[in-house]
């Protein structure tokens, strides 16, 4: 077996162990990663450009 | 690799949520403002496969007034009575928006009747079962709900077989022999 092939083995394996987690213990997990997802949309909006201003006929004042 | 549990594991807080939103929705089974409930979705998902990334909870709901103007109405109220703010068209319980829809075709009707009743560390919480929620991740369509399919099937909670019975029964097997030919088939 190549090591290719172990460490693709020992991710199913990995996968298969997260799957066999008790469902409670699931939605903790779903929890944080919802946790982590809302704080880089947090970061990502602090981070943005103010959006240019739109004109009266709809075309932007500039690009993205 | 061992399936040590995260940093934060055990956090009771999560736990007292999700049980929150399992008696609600058993209190409004009981006080009559929802004839039955089920949920499905993502959070349904992970009863079979490895967590999976999810904003809200989803809940398909057979409403004690079927076909009312606002079939939802009634489940605000009861919500809104004990504090459960509403947020968008969701429910806030505790860290979870909770999306209440309505059973919208004869295949959901039937998800929510044939649903099993799971323990949520001792609280009764109605669920979709596998086959159910693949067919109606399958009649959505979209990518993440292809790869909901994926998951069921990859789990071994739903079968190739009993997807396609199911789907063929609601009339959607064009739906699902598109789906193998895309991604079950190694001879496309």
């Amino acid at each position: 077996m190549t090591e290719r092939e172990r460490i693709l083995r020992r991710q199913a394996e990995w996968q298969k162990s997260r799957q066999a987690v008790p469902w409670p213990e699931k939605i903790r997990q779903a929890e944080r990663m919802r946790a982590s997802i809302e704080a880089f949309r947090r970061m990502r909006t602090a981070h943005q450009p103010p959006v240019a201003p739109v004109l009266p006929h709809g075309e932007p004042t500039a690009k993205d | 690799m061992s399936a040590a549990p995260l940093p934060g594991a055990g956090d009771p807080a999560t736990i007292r949520t999700v049980k929150e939103v399992a008696e609600l929705l058993n209190g409004m089974c009981v006080a009559g403002v929802i004839k039955d409930y089920a949920l499905f979705g993502a959070a349904a998902q992970m009863r079979y496969t490895e967590a999976v990334a999810t904003l809200d909870a989803d809940v398909l709901v057979a409403t004690a007034t079927p076909g009312g103007l606002d079939p939802l109405a009634a489940i605000h109220a009861y919500g809104r009575d004990r504090g459960y703010a509403a947020e968008g068209e969701a429910m806030r319980v505790g860290a979870w928006p909770v999306q209440f829809i309505p059973v919208f075709s004869p295949l959901t009707e039937e998800a929510v009747d044939c649903a099993e009743t799971a323990d949520f560390e001792g609280v009764p919480f109605r669920v979709v079962g596998a086959v159910y929620l693949a067919v109606i991740a399958l009649s959505v369509g979209r990518a993440k709900d292809f790869a909901r399919v994926l998951g069921l099937m990859e789990s071994g909670a739903a079968t190739h077989a009993d997807i396609g019975a199911l789907a063929a029964r609601h009339g959607l097997s064009d739906a699902w022999n598109r789906f193998v030919g895309r991604f079950l088939d190694d001879r496309a």
